[in-house]
């Protein structure tokens, strides 16, 4: 039987109960009202107060800048905060609503199940960064940005937004209740984060030690999306100079490339695990014989 | 249809389903019959592909369940003992829901809905939330579901637990409805009389291993030819037991405080002849009835001794 990526039972589902209601247009709006109002705030207190004694287009370009840096991380933040929250209980949730044994019976596949179930948990993340995006065009007024720098920025979002997605989901298989699964979740990527800044310090301090000079990168930063954000936002802004987040040396123009690679491939690898966890019968790829 | 051989079910070192064997031909309705713990869930689950046995073969329609679970979940229909539903979705987006899950075509899945609704008698709640549903409705709702795919083989476990009286009248009906379209049926629940009525063949099942299996005429006829009789005494209960004790064709006497139950194998001539012989041997007899003997009890006596297997 034929199950079509883009004729995701889950998702479609799924998509159909999120947009009826007022609800999701509601969260769409607050949140792009608490966006704008955050970078009025920031425009008049920060930039206006530093910037206007010297009006000239250089200045407007600095604030243009200056607004999207901040807005940039703002964003990141948020990902990284609401994701797992959306994710993590995605398959346990059915296990709690004793609805799972329901899918996993049909010929829905273990890959269909947890595709779909990625997606349609990520589906309100995903809509709230596309929907930011007239809000982060206004800074081409200012100038200073291009719509490529743009691109490269929404592009790394939804990356992040997959691999810290696909961790909730893994977790989600793993354990029972919807809070654990939340809670581990949240707490590996904290963990993650502060191995791979302390791993990378400690790396280049060996670096140095020894007497390094060229071009270095220490590996955990890889893992790392706040490492890929600060490499966006320096080749965009300062043009790249002074490593990442303090912790490499030299210019790393694509640096934020391999960093999107790495987590891409974490996230392939937990979303397998995931599948091969739900399918009942544990038949590695069973999925593909029928479809 | 079906056709088990062997099944072993281990959870660690406990042996929850134990060499357990079973054919069902295509339109056999099959009671499972058992009590708590027996094992009914844990091999149907097999069947349904949401469990891998230890050991043993299930068949579906010719297809090994652990060889090609996929091509099997599409001959099947399982309604699971407990299950949930999705809030917020409404009862025909239920259904087209697990349609869109085996792959119907959209038209399929209206045409089947609407189908499954008119014979679960749901039709007029299509467009109520599903979670707003009575339980027995959600009861019927499931097994709607679990027929979206028009499978030649249904799963039921205990589809009729929780329900009110009316309401497992209904679902016999239903049942028995879908036995006259062709459905092989296997049904499991603690309640014999329920499915001695509905299938065509009943198997018993008790720690495991099944303790009788065969057609619901032959079970029946184990009945032919005993009497259940009930006494009651106003005192001199121990005395009455000792002296029923040295008649013929008494068995198994039970009972408590002043009240006896035996099984009795003579006729009513010889019964009358046991009555007087309790009156003029002085027992206060206050009652003394036979009893419609019922299936139940062949149910407690078939399941009695679990290491003596019949048939
Ligand atoms: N996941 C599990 N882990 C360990 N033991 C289990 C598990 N599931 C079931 N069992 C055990 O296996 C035995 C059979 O359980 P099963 O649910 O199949 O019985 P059942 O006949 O369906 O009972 P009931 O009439 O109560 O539904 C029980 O003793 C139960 O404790
Ligand atoms: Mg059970």
């Amino acid at each position: 039987m034929r199950m079509r990526f883009y004729n995701n039972p889950v998702l479609s589902s799924e998509l159909k109960i999120r947009m009826r209601g007022w609800k999701t247009a509601l969260g769409i709006i607050s949140y792009l009202g608490v966006m704008v109002f955050i970078a009025f705030l920031y425009y008049i207190t920060f930039i206006q107060s530093s910037l206007d004694w010297n009006r000239s287009v250089n200045a407007n370009q600095q604030a243009g800048i200056s607004i999207y840096t901040m807005l940039a991380v703002l964003q990141f933040i948020l990902i990284l905060l609401v994701t797992p929250a959306q994710t993590a209980g995605s398959i346990s949730s059915e296990r709690e609503k004793q609805t799972l044994d329901l899918l996993l019976c049909t010929q829905l596949s273990s890959f269909g199940i947890i595709i779909g179930k990625l997606l349609s948990s990520m589906s309100h993340m995903l809509l709230l960064i596309v929907s930011s995006l007239p809000l982060f065009s206004i800074i081409f007024l200012f100038g200073g940005v291009t719509p490529g720098d743009m691109i490269m920025l929404f592009s790394f979002y939804i990356i992040t937004a997959i691999a810290v997605g696909s961790i909730g989901i893994f977790f989600s298989t793993i354990f029972k209740r919807t809070v654990t699964a939340t809670v581990v979740t949240y707490l590996t990527m904290f963990a993650l984060g502060l191995i791979s800044i302390i791993l990378s310090a400690y790396l280049m301090n060996i670096y140095y030690l020894h007497g390094g000079s060229a071009s270095y990168v220490p590996f955990p930063l890889y893992i790392n999306p706040a490492a890929g954000l600060a490499n966006i936002l320096q080749n965009q802004i300062s043009g790249g100079s002074g490593g990442i987040l303090g912790l490499g040396t030299g210019y790393q123009t694509s640096f934020w490339i391999y960093n999107s690679i790495t987590m891409l491939v974490i996230a392939g690898l937990l979303v397998l695990i995931s599948i091969i966890r739900i399918n009942p019968v544990n038949r590695l790829f069973s999925w593909k014989k029928n479809s | 249809m079906l056709v088990i051989e062997n099944l072993v079910k281990k959870y660690g070192s406990f042996t929850a389903v134990d060499k357990l064997s079973l054919r069902l031909d295509t339109g056999d309705i099959y009671g499972f019959v058992g009590p708590n713990g027996a094992g009914k869930t844990t091999t149907m689950r097999i069947v349904a592909t949401l469990m891998r046995a230890t050991s043993g073969t299930v068949k579906v329609a010719g297809i090994d369940v652990a060889e090609d679970p996929m091509a099997v979940r599409g001959k099947l229909g399982y309604m699971p003992d407990f299950f949930g539903v999705y809030d917020n979705l409404k009862v025909h987006e239920y259904l087209d829901f697990y349609g869109s899950c085996y792959g119907l075509s959209v038209n399929e899945r209206k045409k089947r809905t609407d189908e499954l609704l008119e014979l679960v008698e749901l039709s007029d709640k299509k467009d109520s939330y599903v979670d707003a549903l009575s339980r027995g409705m959600k009861q019927r709702l499931c097994l709607a579901r679990s027929l979206m795919h028009n499978p030649e083989l249904l799963i039921l476990d205990e589809p009729a637990s929780g329900m009110d009286p009316r309401a497992r009248i209904e679902m016999k009906g239903i049942l028995k409805a879908l036995g006259s379209m062709g459905k092989t049926i296997l049904i499991s629940s603690h309640i014999l009389p329920e499915l001695a009525e509905l299938c065509t063949s009943i198997g018993v099942i008790e720690k495991g291993r099944m303790v009788y299996s065969g057609r619901v005429d032959d079970l029946m006829s184990r009945l032919t030819g005993k009497t259940l009789i009930r006494i009651r005494v106003l005192s001199d209960a121990e005395k009455a037991v000792r002296l029923l004790r040295e008649q013929p064709r008494i068995e198994n006497i039970t009972g408590e405080a002043n009240m006896l139950e035996l099984e009795y194998t003579g006729n009513e001539e010889e019964m009358s002849g046991l009555l007087r012989l309790l009156v003029t041997e002085g027992i206060p007899v206050v009652s003394f009835t036979k009893a419609e003997g019922n299936i139940e009890k062949v149910f407690m006596e078939v399941t009695k001794g679990e290491d003596e297997v019949l048939q």
